[in-house]
């Protein structure tokens, strides 16, 4: 494969994953979000194999195996049935309005690209084109995380932010050793599952996933 | 010389086609409902029909009622004199670029606007208001994809970006080319009121935008400004088809290629046609206020396809 | 040369001696009118001589001022503001003929007359100053003048508290361009400019950072940036509509003379953060003063917002301008500096072209307010078919003027692509998006100004019995529509005259052959290239050829009148047509985070069921949050600081003259130790 092609082909998928990213500040509904996650994943996992072809590492292969096993089949599959288990809400007010998240978002790229200017001017990667749209994808992960009211939503942001942090680590150094990735896995396992207790626990209290309803705890 | 002839024919052309088009799309619209649908040809029938009969016009309005339909036609008709159609550069290159382009449009808008405003009735000024609206939003997004075109071809001039991407077919699938072309097709969905911003079928004034600005017309007023609409889609198709993908259009301007070329543009015209009545089916139109929303998707589209191709050369 | 300049200072003289000697009579009228109409004539006249032949005027007298006398000296870039200053001058002084009309008997026309000549003047002789002495005092008399002419309605609400805001601000800059002429002059303001250019580049950088950011607040503050816009939406729309006319077409245009004068003739330059300040600047002040003109219904407010709209598109070509030049691209320098100037004077003509008519039917209506009008375009065919025409310009649709200088500032922008620092060069596509969204904005504005006040159906009895203006407003309303479709049709023959303008300035090279080509306009590096002449043509021949086509087609061409369409109902009221506030209600709520409408409902019920409704008052209002952010802290704390100032002042004569005596005491004792 030519250095090119795979230059070109890292910059689409990576594009596709900071796209998903953004539909998250786009639409309203859960399903959406679980939509956009899996589909980032989808397109992540296929990154995995094409580094692991033109970088000629086998190990990403495998990485790819249990990145798409965790992240399409198994996640995707808890968070419905979360979903099922407190009722799925709208994100219909936002602390930031929709059409001005997704121009902050548009700038958050922007930031990124100056941000990883001195990383892309020393790599050496023909992937290093797509540094900026990893450090994008993370911050507006980030930026969901932040300006969504809802439990639930903020559970996706978190995940896409790890997408995000993954496809960095990949593009930047062609993935990080196997037992590392494999531990950041099972790590983003335990906070998701220890996530799942809290929003239903939420759920419970408060009978809304509205995040800001913990400030009545104070009390 | 030749170069001449073949402008005024490329306008011909459109004209003559654009309403096949515009009936084209219903009729893949029709058939993916499930329906028979009438027959592309139809809006031609129509236009005949509305030229035959008599004009009836409101007492409220004044000469700029009678005066628009013929500034939309004429605007709409500059730019098919314009734009690459089957063949570029044309000699009236240099006349004018693709920023022109947009502010002619944007021209025929507005008198259409001010021509909704004038009969009084809450209808048009209802639709006047929602496309000013839009057309305003819509505006970034277009400046935006033209700034990614023009950095990336040199120029901002429509022969000199079809040459560019011809002459560099890889750069035809960078990400910056694929996001501004999606970034415009959104925004040609806004401009050229189609679903799911505007519904180019619907009969309930409350839900028109476009509709709504034309509702007082009639007669040989309402087919100018129907066939202006027709040739305003057939424009927004070819400057995507052409600009992101200009296979087959000609270079030279012999006959040969120009036959290609034209074989060329009725493809891609019927391709992106069959796409939009695909997208018509598929998606619900959406609330007034949740157009926006979908404009700011595509200025983020248009930023990235900036970015990529401005900051990363 | 010499003598166009004498023509022109003593028609305006003479004008204004004509008014404070004759007064309210017709005659006295036509007379001040004529002289300043003579003299912005003679001024257009020397202006356009000054950039043709290159040679620049110089007059110097020792003897009209005390210490420094004037130093007058006229080049290619104080050519071009003069003809700015000539063209909307001309036309509103013929429009001033018959608009003042109405005033007599009511207020003093004596002094409106020659307090208008005196404007005109100390314009003329502005953009002519060759120290920095001069420049301040003619600076000063433009703002005193201005003042008394916005002044003229006094006994209307709202005029005393527009002139206060107006002064305080316009001091307010005035005080930063003298610490800044200061700084520039090495505290002797009657070095020459001449001298002052070549001390700039001794001058540490500090200061130079200094001159620049009190330059930006001066000249800012005169021209409308925001945030210290605030005196605009307030002054031009309370004075007479040909002094609205002069202020927004040439008043704010000194703060540009002032910032191109300044920082680029005079200082050379500078590192390009200056460039992306002003760049900046001129971005939000062209997307937020849309926004704001979008939401109002008084007509000459929303025109004045639209002032600062443009002033910060101007800005934004000028500070393209000057970051090209501060990475030394000079061929775009020049075609950011050439949209800027290009703009200006454009604007300066629809703006005026604007104002001019809405004085119009200001005089038929009685009313600036929007919702009160209607149908007007059969009652008034000419100011209407003028206010068109300034509408379609400002919209920036071609071919005419607006649409070229945008393209052009369209153009310069772009050339952001050879920029070499990838930070700064982010900034270009941002302002292009800002650029668009603003212009669609204004266009969606003036389909409403120019639907709402002229179309469908009067809404009032005013509306009903609007008549048309007299000959002399037409005429100097044909004047700047005519020139806005000239300026519009010629670019080519404008930005060559411009390029020279600009010659030598900072450095610039001569590029008046750089842009055109044939009936073109070209941008550097065959980049693209445009031409408005072959458009209208190619409009026209097509305009004319649809009707023949169908003609010869035999399409039926009857024609029947009829009522609107009803869908049901019967008859049709004023009531039902669309209003101002509708229109602008979608864009309302699609920035409704940025205007943060507060809104007020109470609904009367029938006291004896809730479900019948007797009287629901709505009332919804948008206040600017700079009024109440940056302004509202300000003038708190100024009071706050008169009061404890106030305790100075006792009453009592025995304190008093204790603060004379111990003044002098301190005096003496610094004189003696010094």
């Amino acid at each position: 494969m030519s250095t090119n092609l795979f230059a070109q082909l890292s910059a689409l998928a990576s594009s596709l994953t900071l796209l998903a990213g953004i539909a998250l500040l786009w639409r309203r509904s859960l399903d959406a979000y679980i939509q956009a996650f899996k589909w980032q994943s989808v397109v992540l996992s296929g990154m995995f194999v094409l580094v692991g072809y033109a970088g000629g590492d086998r190990q990403l292969y495998a990485m790819a195996g249990f990145f798409f096993v965790l992240k399409v089949v198994v996640i995707p599959h808890y968070l419905r049935r979360l979903e099922e288990q407190v009722g799925a809400e709208r994100e219909s007010h936002p602390y930031i309005n929709i059409a001005t998240s997704l121009i902050i978002s548009g700038l958050l790229v922007l930031l990124a690209y100056v941000i990883t200017r001195p990383l892309v001017a020393v790599s050496r990667l023909p992937t290093r084109g797509s540094l900026p749209l990893a450090m994008g994808l993370i911050f507006v992960g980030l930026f969901v995380v932040v300006t969504r009211r809802k439990a639930l939503t903020q559970v996706v942001g978190f995940l896409v932010l790890e997408n995000g942090i993954a496809l960095l680590a990949m593009l930047g150094t062609y993935g990080i050793p196997l037992i590392i990735e494999l531990g950041v896995f099972l790590d983003v396992l335990m906070g998701f599952l220890a996530m799942q207790v809290f929003v239903y626990h939420i759920h419970g209290t408060f009978e809304s996933m509205d995040v800001e309803q913990l400030n009545r705890l104070k009390h | 010389m030749k170069g001449y002839l073949l402008e005024i024919s490329q306008a011909l052309i459109a004209l003559v086609l654009a309403p096949g088009l515009v009936g084209f799309v219903r009729w893949w619209k029709a058939r993916l409902q499930g329906r028979r649908g009438a027959a592309p040809w139809l809006v031609y029938y129509d236009l005949r029909k509305l030229f035959a009969k008599e004009v009836v016009i409101s007492k409220n309005t004044s000469w700029i009622f009678r005066f628009t339909p013929y500034l939309v036609f004429s605007s709409t008709l500059a730019v098919t004199l314009l734009i690459p159609l089957v063949a570029a550069p044309l000699p009236f290159d240099r006349i004018g670029d693709l920023l022109l382009v947009v502010y002619l449009l944007l021209l025929g808008t507005f008198f259409l606007a001010l021509a909704g405003l004038d009969p009084g009735t809450a209808f048009g000024g209802m639709g006047a208001s929602r496309e000013m609206t839009i057309a305003a939003i819509a505006e970034p997004t277009i400046a935006l994809s033209i700034f990614g075109l023009a950095v990336g071809a040199g120029s901002t001039n429509l022969g000199r970006i079809v040459a560019e991407t011809l002459a560099h077919p890889s750069a035809a699938i960078s990400p910056g080319h694929l996001l501004g072309f999606a970034a415009l097709f959104t925004v040609m969905l806004a401009e050229t009121g189609r679903l799911p911003v505007d519904n180019p079928s619907t009969h309930l004034e409350l839900t028109m935008i476009h509709e709504a600005m034309v509702l007082e017309y009639s007669g040989r007023y309402l087919a100018l400004i129907e066939w202006a609409a027709a040739v305003r889609l057939l424009i927004f198709f070819s400057l995507l088809a052409n600009m992101f993908a200009p296979w087959g259009v000609a270079a030279t301007l012999t006959p040969v290629a120009v036959g290609i070329a034209a074989v060329a543009l009725v493809a891609k015209l019927a391709a992106l046609g069959l796409v939009v009545a695909f997208l018509e089916t598929r998606l619900a139109k959406l609330r007034l206020f949740r157009v926006p929303e979908l404009l700011a998707v595509s200025f983020v589209l248009a930023l990235l396809a900036v970015t990529s191709s401005f900051l990363l050369r | 040369m010499l003598s166009l300049f004498l023509v022109m200072i003593s028609a305006y003289v003479l004008g204004a001696l004509a008014a404070l000697l004759s007064g309210r009579s017709a005659l006295a009228r036509a007379l001040v009118a004529a002289a300043a109409a003579v003299g912005s004539g003679a001024g257009l006249a020397l202006g356009a001589l000054v950039i043709a032949s290159g040679v620049p005027l110089t007059f110097t007298s020792s003897r009209l001022l005390p210490i420094t006398g004037v130093a007058l000296r006229l080049d290619g870039l104080g050519g071009f503001f003069l003809v700015v200053v000539g063209l909307v001058g001309c036309a509103a002084a013929i429009y001033a003929f018959g608009y003042s009309a109405q005033y007599a008997g009511r207020y003093s026309l004596r002094l409106m007359g020659a307090m208008f000549n005196l404007l005109l003047l100390a314009l003329s002789l502005q953009v002519m100053a060759d120290n920095a002495l001069t420049f301040l005092i003619l600076w000063e008399a433009m703002s005193l003048t201005a003042y008394c002419l916005v002044l003229t309605e006094h006994d209307r609400s709202g005029t005393v508290r527009a002139g206060v805001w107006y002064l305080a601000m316009t001091h307010a800059g005035f005080a930063a361009l003298i610490a800044m002429f200061l700084l520039l002059s090495g505290a002797d303001l009657t070095s020459s400019f001449a001298s002052m250019r070549a001390g700039a580049a001794l001058l540490s950088p500090a200061s130079r950072n200094a001159v620049f950011l009190l330059a930006l607040f001066g000249f800012g503050a005169k021209a409308g940036i925001i945030p210290l816009h605030v005196w605009l939406p307030m002054a031009h729309p309370v004075a007479p509509s040909h002094v609205s006319a002069i202020l927004s077409g040439v008043v704010i245009k000194m703060g540009i003379y002032g910032l191109v004068r300044v920082l680029l003739d005079l200082m050379g330059g500078g590192p390009a953060w200056w460039g992306g300040v002003v760049l900046g600047a001129g971005a939000i002040s062209a997307l937020l003063g849309v926004l704001y003109a979008l939401m109002e219904h008084d007509l000459k407010r929303l025109l004045a917002y639209h002032s600062v709209e443009n002033i910060g598109i101007i800005l934004i070509g000028v500070g393209a301008g000057l970051i090209f030049h501060s990475y030394g691209l000079m061929t775009l320098a020049a075609l950011g500096l050439i949209s800027g100037l290009y703009h200006t004077i454009n604007h300066a003509t629809f703006k005026g072209l604007l104002f001019l008519g809405a004085g119009s039917v200001l005089h038929a209506t009685g009313t600036r307010n929007m919702e009160e009008m209607g149908g007007l375009i059969k009652r008034m065919p000419w100011t209407s078919l003028f206010f068109l025409i300034g509408s379609a310009a400002i919209s920036a649709l071609p071919p005419l003027n607006g649409f070229a200088s945008e393209w052009l500032v369209f153009q310069s922008l772009l050339g952001g692509s050879n920029i070499p620092t990838p930070e700064v060069a982010v900034v270009m596509p941002l302002a292009v998006g800002m650029l668009a969204l603003t212009s669609g904005l204004a266009a969606a504005c003036f389909v409403k100004a120019f639907g709402i006040t002229f179309l469908a159906i009067p809404r009032s009895s005013e509306a009903e019995q609007a008549h048309e203006s007299p000959p002399s407003m037409i005429a100097g309303m044909a004047i700047l529509a005519f020139a806005c479709v000239a300026l519009g049709l010629a670019p080519f023959v404008v930005v060559p005259a411009l390029g020279r303008v600009l010659t030598g300035l900072g450095g610039l090279p001569d590029t008046h052959a750089a842009f055109t080509l044939n009936l073109s306009l070209v941008t550097p590096n065959n980049f693209a290239s445009m031409s408005p002449t072959l458009v209208a043509l190619g409009l026209l021949v097509l305009l004319g050829l649809v009707p023949l086509v169908m003609l010869v087609f035999r399409v039926n061409r009857r024609l029947r009148v009829s009522d609107s369409w009803g869908c049901g109902r019967l008859g049709q009221t004023p009531r039902m047509e669309y209003t101002a506030t509708a229109f602008a209600e979608p864009l309302r709520r699609v920035f409704a985070e940025l205007y943060r409408p507060t809104k007020e409902l109470s609904i009367d019920f029938h006291p004896d069921s809730k479900y019948f409704v007797q009287s629901i008052e709505y009332r919804s209002e948008i206040t600017p949050w700079f009024e109440k952010a940056f302004y509202g802290p300000l003038l708190r704390f100024i009071r706050r600081l008169a009061e404890l100032t106030r305790r100075l002042q006792s009453g009592s004569v025995h304190i008093y003259l204790f603060y004379i005596s111990f003044a002098l005491l301190i005096l003496l004792l610094i004189a003696r130790w010094s």
